[in-house]
């Protein structure tokens, strides 16, 4: 009976040292992790709208993010939008609510600001008390506008879809007309060599410039990437990358409405993101749409 | 087993040669086939595997006069899965990007066998200083072990060695599959087989 | 006594039915399943009224995730006998994802059974059974991805030490599986422990290990001697801790995490006794010195992993 004593105690004693030590390690590294994403999320974004570390973005561009929200109330569906509005002289956010044909039903003004609505959590806390107490809410994505002085530049659209392996993380940007900008493919478990390489340039490039139409029906090519193509997308025209103007316009013109050639070695890797990419900016496409004539309805001071 | 004899110098290359944990304990493989397809990845995992030996093998040394023997191996794995968890949580803030090529096996750490070998066969013996030296030791024949298989792999598969392009084409795509990672470790330690043959013989001949 | 036990089942099986039958309202539209890439079969539990039916507007199809937006119809087409209903999509959809259909103000032999939604995906026997497979030949734990290789190359010698540990492997990993899931579901995750998953999960992998070690020497001795010093083995096996690390991050639920926990364990039984069938008779062979015993192993199941990658990308359902 002692000894069993003695041994669940000291069992007992062990588990909460060690809890102790991760707990007091989860408190100090928890800030340092979100940090880390938001930065990485914030250099992934600057980097899609061609600003980096030799082209500084200039003060006037202004990225505002739109969180889209489910919400179920009394057995019926309703889409809520986290968005910044005006507030007096400064900037706010105020939650939108329409119902699934799009028309405008409400908004709540919320007392959020940019850097709290980062935190998924902050959002609910600010959210719940302005909804009936029998709603729930699920958060769906976000969606980021890029503005320079008062006119939309771009939109951001981070997005997950399933790949050959797990999950595919990607980020797609969008002009004004939802003509192809640029993709970055953030995170992936993808097979290394094969289905990794996705996040290679002359992958991920091929995606520049298709327009909203092409983008809507494209699939997959199952043939090795041409090789004047392949080096052209490898610099994306600059002429540093050898290849002259005129060439450059030529590749350009050739290839603008073909569809995406697939890896070699992966081409259920490509057909995924190539998927994913489709349905990603033909959804938001489909949602801004309905946004911006529910805000024109309600009359709501939008940022963007 | 009694306390160590060796210097610490002794235990830190017996732990990269006479008893390295992948080539000649075959222990901890795992990572070893999977992991090592490029040079940082292995330099990652063995720093993460190293603070964990050292700081495991040390909190054991110290704490082993109160083990109760009948639960000798839960204390173990608990002092290991604490470890690995710190490990786990300041990588994952401090070092977002090698932490998500390293994938699950940071996690995986815990369940090593050279890490709980070490702690039953050395750490619940020795001082904590003796403790220490093998941590390292073992951490870093790991790591050498790692690195050794990654510099093969990552050149001849990827033709770069730590991302920078060494030979700009692609040898053989072949090495970077996990497939490869096998033969590799069994080539290997067929090649530290054969070193120990040779070196025995010269010994006997020596004599 | 027996009239007892006869009312005793009487009830047990009513309440089975109720609960089988449906502790919602009883659905009219009895099933929904996809057929090839564009259309939609409904089947329902009567005749619905061919005006009814005929009428595009009757109908909304959207993907589950996303409520707003509504797939266009082209058209739809009901069946001579008037219980299927064979909806159209202009646009092919994707299988994959779970869709839902409402059929609003259904008209059935002149009654009006109000709106009723139905979801559509693909069978879930198949999901279910696409994961098992999945664990045990596509991503097979030890050939695909490397984990358990300690153990696996520890037992292999032998067909006979090969299959015990197999076995003890599978049923420990079912077992703690299961616990482990419940344990993340029910306390990690409602808690925001999740940082405690590590030492959790390995502590419950220990007490299942303890568990079976003193259940086996008290029930079954002989099958203890003949297992019982495998059980240590399994702590030790990088799979035993990845399993539940995988359904945690999946957020499996029960069944799914059954599926896994089955085909990792089958998997890996399957793995040793490709092995050791092949190196009971490298014994025999001319092997050189240098790769005698784990070299040699080594590159063998660098083999078996070549060819185990020929499973890749297989998907069945």
């Amino acid at each position: 009976m002692r000894e069993i004593l003695k041994i669940t105690i000291a069992l007992t004693v062990s588990c909460l040292a060690a809890g102790l030590v991760i707990g007091t390690t989860f408190i100090f590294t928890a800030k340092a992790k979100q940090q880390n994403e938001h930065l990485n999320v914030q250099q992934t974004m600057f980097g899609l709208l061609g600003y980096g570390k030799h082209r500084p973005a200039p003060p006037e561009l202004r990225l505002y993010s739109v969180y889209r929200y489910i919400v179920e109330q009394d057995d019926a569906m309703r889409m809520g939008y986290l968005v910044p509005v005006r507030k007096g002289s400064g900037e706010g956010y105020a939650f939108v609510v329409l119902d699934l044909k799009g028309r405008f039903l409400e908004s709540h003004d919320l007392a959020l600001t940019a850097e709290e609505a980062l935190s998924a959590e902050d959002r609910k806390k600010a959210l719940l008390p302005e909804l009936k107490a029998s709603a729930e809410i699920a958060f769906a994505d976000t969606m980021i506008i890029a503005c320079m002085g008062g006119e939309r530049t771009a939109y951001l659209l981070p997005g997950e879809f399933p790949g050959f392996k797990t999950f595919i993380k990607a980020m797609v940007a969008l002009d004004p007309q939802f003509h192809i900008l640029g993709l970055e493919v953030i995170e992936h478990e993808e097979d290394p060599g094969l289905g990794g390489e996705i996040t290679q340039d002359y992958f991920k490039n091929q995606f520049v410039g298709k327009s909203f139409e092409k983008l809507k029906k494209l699939t997959v090519i199952k043939e090795p990437l041409p090789d004047d193509y392949k080096r052209y997308l490898e610099t994306m025209g600059i002429e540093e990358g050898g290849l002259s103007a005129r060439e450059v316009g030529q590749i350009q013109k050739h290839y603008q409405d073909k569809d995406i050639y697939a890896l070699t070695g992966a081409t259920i890797s490509s057909a995924a993101v190539t998927n994913g990419v489709v349905g990603m900016a033909k959804k938001f496409a489909y949602r801004i749409r309905i946004l911006d004539r529910a805000v024109d309805t309600g009359q709501v001071p939008v940022l963007f | 087993m009694p306390a160590t004899t060796k210097t610490n110098t002794q235990l830190v290359v017996n732990g990269l040669l006479n008893e390295n944990p992948i080539f000649r304990l075959a222990l901890s493989m795992c990572p070893a086939v999977g992991i090592s397809t490029t040079v940082a990845n292995g330099l990652l995992l063995g720093v993460a595997v190293l603070f964990v030996q050292v700081f495991s093998s040390c909190t054991i040394s110290l704490i082993k006069d109160h083990i109760h023997p009948r639960i000798r191996i839960p204390t173990y794995t608990l002092t290991i899965a604490t470890w690995v968890t710190v490990i786990d949580l300041v990588l994952a803030a401090f070092l977002p990007v090698a932490y998500k090529a390293m994938g699950i096996f940071v996690r995986l750490i815990v369940a090593f066998a050279i890490i709980t070998m070490r702690l039953e066969v050395f750490a619940c013996r020795n001082t904590v200083v003796a403790s220490f030296w093998d941590g390292i030791g073992m951490g870093f024949g790991f790591m050498f072990g790692m690195v050794a298989l990654g510099a093969v792999r990552e050149v001849l598969g990827m033709g770069t060695f730590l991302g920078y392009d060494v030979l700009g084409f692609r040898p053989m795509l072949f090495f970077v599959l996990p497939a490869a990672g096998f033969f590799l470790v069994g080539f290997m330690m067929a090649v530290f087989n054969y070193v120990e043959t040779v070196y025995n013989r010269r010994a006997k001949r020596g004599l | 006594m027996k009239k007892e036990g006869m009312a005793f089942r009487a009830v047990f099986l009513v309440i089975a039915l109720l609960l089988l039958g449906g502790c919602n309202q009883p659905q009219f539209i009895k099933e929904a399943a996809f057929q090839g890439t564009e259309q939609i079969l409904l089947t329902f539990a009567g005749p619905v009224d061919e005006a009814w039916a005929e009428d595009r507007s009757h109908f909304t199809v959207n993907e589950e995730p996303d409520p707003d937006i509504l797939l266009t119809i082209r058209t739809v087409s009901l069946s001579p006998d008037q219980t299927r209903l064979t909806i159209e999509l202009s646009e092919p959809i994707n299988p994959e994802q779970p869709h839902q259909v409402i059929a609003k103000d259904i008209q059935s032999e002149g009654r009006g059974l109000g709106t009723q939604s139905v979801t559509v995906s693909k069978s879930y026997f198949g999901h279910l059974f696409g994961i098992l497979i999945g664990a045990l030949l596509i991503q097979n734990f030890v050939f695909s991805k490397y984990l358990g290789l300690c153990v696996f190359f520890g037992t292999s010698q032998k067909k006979s030490t090969a299959v015990g540990m197999g076995i003890t492997f599978t049923f420990v990993i079912v077992f703690a599986s299961l616990m482990s899931w419940f344990l993340y579901q029910f306390v990690l995750k409602p808690y925001r422990l999740d940082y405690l998953q590590i030492i959790v999960f390995i502590g419950l992998v220990s007490l299942t290990v303890q568990a079976v070690d003193t259940i086996l020497r008290k029930v079954n001795p002989a099958l203890f001697k003949a297992f019982g010093v495998y059980l240590v083995l399994v702590i030790a096996n990088c799979i035993v801790i990845a399993v539940p690390l995988i359904l945690a991050d999946n957020e499996y639920n029960m069944l799914e995490s059954l599926m896994l926990a089955l085909g990792a364990g089958v998997g890996f039984l399957l793995a040793l006794f490709l092995m050791s069938s092949v190196r009971e008779r490298l014994d025999f062979a001319n092997v050189p010195v240098s790769y005698r015993g784990l070299p040699i192993a080594f590159i063998v199941a660098g083999l078996f992993a070549l060819s185990f990658m020929g499973f890749s990308g297989m998907s069945i359902f």
